[in-house]
C-alpha cells in the first residue's frame, strides 16, 4: 500500500469561523494506480493533495506513505520525502519566474541531500527530463516566453525528474485549452504505462477525468464515491477506435 | 545544496535589482572603507612615530673628538660665538668675505672657536690653513679611520659613518652658497632614517675608496643653488676643485622642515676620504654609530668607549680623549632642528632627550587616536546604516519572493536550505559593499597621507578584517530576514499572493 490515509480531517478557523475542508477521509491508493479525483469547488480536494504532497499537516486522523506515519516525520523528513518520491504538478505551474526552462526543471536536484550531483549531470538529467515533454528545443526559455501548454510541460518535467513515486497533479489543465489538455493528459497516461508511476490527479474536467483508472468525487470534505474506472481513456485507445476493443485487447 | 548553487542564487536574485543591490551596499561602502583607512592609520602612525622616534636617533650614538664636557656644561651647550659668526644667508653674495676682522673681539666670548672640531667657521679653519697637526687641532684629533673600523667590529653595532665637518663655498656658476660640508661614509643614509633620495643615489663604496670628487647636495643646499633644476650629473666647485654632484637628499620627516641653516639639508656630502685627500688631514672629528637594538645602546657605548680607550692607550686614570654621546641631546642639537631652536631646547631643558621623545610620541599619539575616534564613530555608525539597509532589502525581498520560497520547498529545499540561500544573499551584499570599501578606504588612506601628510598603511591584514567586518554585518543583519523564510510554512508562502 502506497498511501494509506485514515479519518482524515482538516480544519480551518479563519477568526471564530471554523471551516471544515476535510471531514473525515479514508483512502488507499496502491502503487501504480491512476486515481482521478474530482468533485465540486471548495469540496476539499486541493486540501487533500496538499496533505498528501506533505505540505501541509491534518487535523487529525493519519497518513501512512509506504508504511511510514507522515506526522512523525521532522521538517528535515518531509522535505526529504517531497524531494525523493513526489512530484507536484499545479494549476498555476509555479515556476520560478525569470529563470530558464532547464533551471526550472533541475530544482530537486539542487536540494538532494543524498547524493550530490555535479552541475554537468544535473544539466544533462534536466535537458533529457525537457526532451521528453518535447521541449528539449525552449530549454533556455523563460516562463513568460513558453505558452500555458508548454509552461506546464515544464512542470512535468521537474516534477518527474527525481523519478518520483508519487505525482500529484491539482489541475494541470485548468488552464489549458482542450487540445492542450489532452496533449498534458497524454504524457500522463505515457508515464503511468512506461514508468508505473502513481498518480492522483485533482479535475473537475470529466474527459480529463476519465484518463484515471479510478475516479474518486468529493463533496464537502467527504468522498462520495470511489469507483475503478473501466473504461478509461488512453492515447492508444484512441488510436485503435473504441476503448472495449483496447481493454479486451490489453486483458 | 552546496554552496557554490547558494552563491550562484543569490548573485542571480541580487542581478536582477542591480540599482536597488547597488544603493543597498553604499552604506556598507562607506562603513568598511572608514574601517580599513581607521586600520590604515592607526598602524601608520604607530610606524611613523616609531620612524620619527629613530629618526630622532634613539639607537644613535655620536663619538666625538676630544673631550669638552667641561665647557659643554658650562654653558649647556650653547655657543654663542656660532650666532656671532653665522655666515650671511640674506642673500648669494656675489664675492666670498672668507673673514670678517671687524667681528673678531667676539673671539673673547669663548675663546678661540677651532679648539670645537664641531663648530661652523665663516672663515678659513686652521685645518684648512695648516692640517691638522698644527691647526691647534692638537689633541682634539684623535679619531681615525682605524678607530671607526675598529667600532665596526664591535657586537651589536649596525652601522658605523666617519665624519669630518668643515664650512665650505660651494660654487655652481655665478651662484656661491657657504654651507656645512660633512665628509662623511657611505653608510650615513642608513643612519639617517629620515632621509630620503630626492634625486640620484648617495655616493658609492667605490667612490669612496677611489677618493672620487662626489657629492651629494642637501636639499636646501641644492634648491639654494640650482632652483627647480636637477642638479644631478652637474659638477660644481668646492675648494676650488671640481666635484660632480650625484645625489640630492630630501627629508621624509613631516615634523621638522629642512630650512636654511639646517645641518642635515643646509649641507653637502663628500665622501671623507676624499676630504682627508685634498685637505691633506688623516683624523676624523666624529664617528656616528647606530646599534642594531635600541635597548643595546648603552651597551654598544659602553664597548666604544672601551675600544677607543684601548687604541688611544689612555691609562685607567686619564680622561678619555673623546666624547661618546648616546641620547637625543646630540640628535637634537645637530639633527632636524634648527641649530638656534635646538640650542634653545638643549640648553633650557633638562632630561631633555626623555622628555621631547616622550612628549613627541604622546602628541603623535593622541593626534593619531582622534583621528581614529572619529574614523571609529563614522565606520561604526555607517556600518549599523548599511547593516540595516541590508536587512531592509533581505525583508522585503523575502516577501516578494514567498512564492518562490513555496516553489522551492514543494520541491524539497529544507527550512535550512532556504535559511542558507538568504543568508548568503544578504552576506554577498555585505561583501560586495564591503569589497567596494576596501577600494574606497585604499584610496582614502592615500588621500589622507597625502594631504595631511600622516603616514598611513594598508596590510593585507587590515583587508581580511575589513572583509570579514562586512562578512560578519551580513550575517547579523541578514540573519532575521533570513530566518523569516526559512519559517514560512511551504503551503502558505506556495498560496501567497
Ligand atoms: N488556508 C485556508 N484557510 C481557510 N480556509 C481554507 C484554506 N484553504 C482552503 N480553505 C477552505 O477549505 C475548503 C476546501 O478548499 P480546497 O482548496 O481544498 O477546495 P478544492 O476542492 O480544491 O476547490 P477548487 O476545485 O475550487 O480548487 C474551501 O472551503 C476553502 O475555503
Ligand atoms: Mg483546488
Amino acid at each position: 500500500m502506497l498511501i494509506s490515509i485514515r479519518d482524515l480531517t482538516k480544519t480551518y478557523s479563519v477568526g471564530d469561523v471554523a471551516i471544515h475542508a476535510l471531514r473525515g477521509i479514508t483512502l488507499d491508493v496502491l502503487a501504480g494506480e491512476f486515481v482521478s479525483v474530482v468533485g465540486p469547488s471548495g469540496s476539499g480536494k486541493s486540501t487533500l493533495m496538499h496533505i498528501l504532497g506533505c505540505l501541509d499537516s491534518p487535523t487529525s486522523g493519519q497518513y501512512l506513505l509506504s508504511g511510514d506515519d507522515v506526522s512523525r516525520l521532522s521538517d528535515d523528513e518531509l522535505s526529504a520525502v517531497r524531494n525523493k518520491q513526489i512530484g507536484f504538478v499545479f494549476q498555476g505551474f509555479n515556476l520560478l519566474a525569470r529563470t530558464s526552462a532547464v533551471e526550472n526543471v533541475e530544482l530537486p536536484l539542487l536540494y538532494s541531500t543524498k547524493d550530490r550531483v555535479p552541475v554537468v549531470e544535473r544539466r544533462r538529467r534536466a535537458l533529457a527530463a525537457l526532451a521528453e515533454v518535447g521541449l528539449h528545443d525552449r530549454a533556455t526559455h523563460h516562463p513568460n516566453q513558453l505558452s500555458g501548454g508548454q509552461q506546464q510541460r515544464v512542470a512535468i518535467a521537474r516534477a518527474l525528474l527525481n523519478n518520483p513515486s508519487i505525482l500529484l497533479a491539482d489541475e494541470p489543465t485548468g488552464n489549458l485549452d482542450s487540445r492542450t489538455s489532452l496533449e498534458v493528459m497524454d504524457l500522463f497516461q505515457r508515464l503511468q504505462d512506461e514508468r508505473g508511476i502513481t498518480i492522483v490527479l485533482i479535475t473537475h474536467e470529466q474527459q480529463v477525468a476519465e484518463y484515471g483508472s479510478r475516479i474518486i468525487r468529493f463533496k464537502d470534505g467527504y468522498i462520495v464515491s470511489d469507483r475503478p474506472n473501466p473504461s478509461r481513456r488512453s492515447t492508444i485507445a484512441d488510436a485503435f477506435g473504441p476503448a472495449e476493443d483496447f481493454e479486451a485487447a490489453a486483458t | 545544496m552546496t554552496m557554490p548553487v547558494s552563491m550562484s542564487i543569490a548573485l542571480k536574485a541580487l542581478g536582477r535589482n542591480r540599482l536597488q543591490t547597488a544603493l543597498t551596499m553604499v552604506g556598507m561602502t562607506i562603513g568598511v572603507a572608514a574601517v580599513l583607512a581607521m586600520i590604515a592609520l592607526g598602524t601608520g602612525a604607530e610606524a611613523a612615530i616609531d620612524q620619527q622616534v629613530r629618526a630622532a636617533g634613539m639607537n644613535l650614538i655620536v663619538v666625538t673628538a676630544g673631550n669638552y664636557k667641561v665647557k659643554t656644561e658650562d654653558d649647556l651647550g650653547v655657543v654663542d660665538h656660532q650666532a656671532a659668526f653665522a655666515p650671511d644667508r640674506s642673500s648669494v653674495r656675489p664675492a666670498p668675505a672668507l673673514w670678517y676682522p671687524d667681528r673678531a673681539p667676539t673671539f673673547r666670548l669663548i675663546g678661540h672657536p677651532e679648539d670645537d672640531p664641531m663648530e661652523k667657521h665663516n672663515h678659513p679653519t686652521a685645518s684648512q690653513r695648516l692640517g691638522d697637526t698644527e691647526a691647534g687641532l692638537g689633541s682634539a684629533a684623535t679619531l681615525s679611520a682605524a678607530d671607526a673600523d675598529a667600532i665596526r667590529r664591535i657586537r651589536g653595532v649596525q652601522y658605523v659613518a666617519e665624519g669630518l665637518h668643515q664650512n665650505a663655498h660651494v660654487v655652481f656658476g655665478a651662484k656661491r652658497w657657504f654651507t656645512r660640508l660633512h665628509g662623511t661614509d657611505v653608510e650615513l643614509p642608513s643612519i639617517r632614517r629620515a632621509w630620503t633620495m630626492r634625486s640620484g643615489r648617495f655616493f658609492s663604496a667605490r667612490e669612496q675608496r677611489t677618493r672620487a670628487q662626489v657629492v651629494v647636495l642637501g636639499s636646501v643646499a641644492a634648491n639654494t643653488l640650482f632652483g627647480d633644476e636637477d642638479p644631478v650629473g652637474r659638477d660644481v666647485a668646492i675648494w676650488k676643485q671640481p666635484f660632480r654632484v650625484v645625489g640630492v637628499i630630501g627629508n621624509t620627516s613631516w615634523m621638522v622642515a629642512a630650512a636654511k641653516g639646517d645641518d642635515q639639508f643646509d649641507a653637502v656630502y663628500v665622501p671623507y676620504t676624499t676630504v682627508h685627500a685634498l685637505l691633506n688631514l688623516s683624523k676624523l672629528n666624529d664617528i656616528t654609530i647606530t646599534s642594531a637594538s635600541t635597548g643595546d645602546v648603552t651597551r654598544v657605548a659602553k664597548d666604544v668607549t672601551d675600544v677607543l680607550r684601548a687604541r688611544h692607550q689612555i691609562g685607567p686614570k686619564a680622561p678619555d680623549d673623546f666624547t661618546v654621546a648616546t641620547q637625543a641631546r646630540q640628535a637634537l642639537a645637530k639633527g632636524g632642528l634648527r641649530p638656534e631652536v635646538a640650542r634653545a631646547v638643549v640648553g633650557n631643558v633638562a632630561g631633555l632627550e626623555k622628555v621631547t621623545l616622550e612628549q613627541l610620541g604622546k602628541t603623535l599619539d593622541r593626534a593619531s587616536r582622534t583621528m581614529t575616534a572619529l574614523l571609529a564613530a563614522t565606520a561604526a555608525v555607517s556600518l549599523l546604516v548599511g547593516g540595516i539597509g541590508i536587512m531592509n532589502i533581505m525583508l522585503l525581498s523575502v516577501t516578494e519572493r514567498t512564492r518562490e520560497i513555496g516553489i522551492r520547498r514543494a520541491v524539497g529545499a529544507r527550512a535550512r536550505d532556504v535559511l542558507r540561500q538568504f543568508l548568503v544573499e544578504a552576506v554577498t551584499l555585505g561583501l560586495a559593499g564591503g569589497g567596494v570599501g576596501i577600494v574606497v578606504g585604499f584610496a582614502a588612506a592615500l588621500a589622507i597621507s597625502r594631504t595631511l601628510h600622516w603616514s598611513t598603511s594598508v596590510s593585507p591584514w587590515a583587508v581580511l578584517v575589513s572583509f570579514g567586518i562586512a562578512a560578519l554585518v551580513g550575517v547579523f543583519f541578514g540573519w532575521y530576514p533570513a530566518r523569516q523564510a526559512a519559517r514560512l510554512h511551504p503551503i502558505d508562502s506556495l498560496r501567497f499572493e
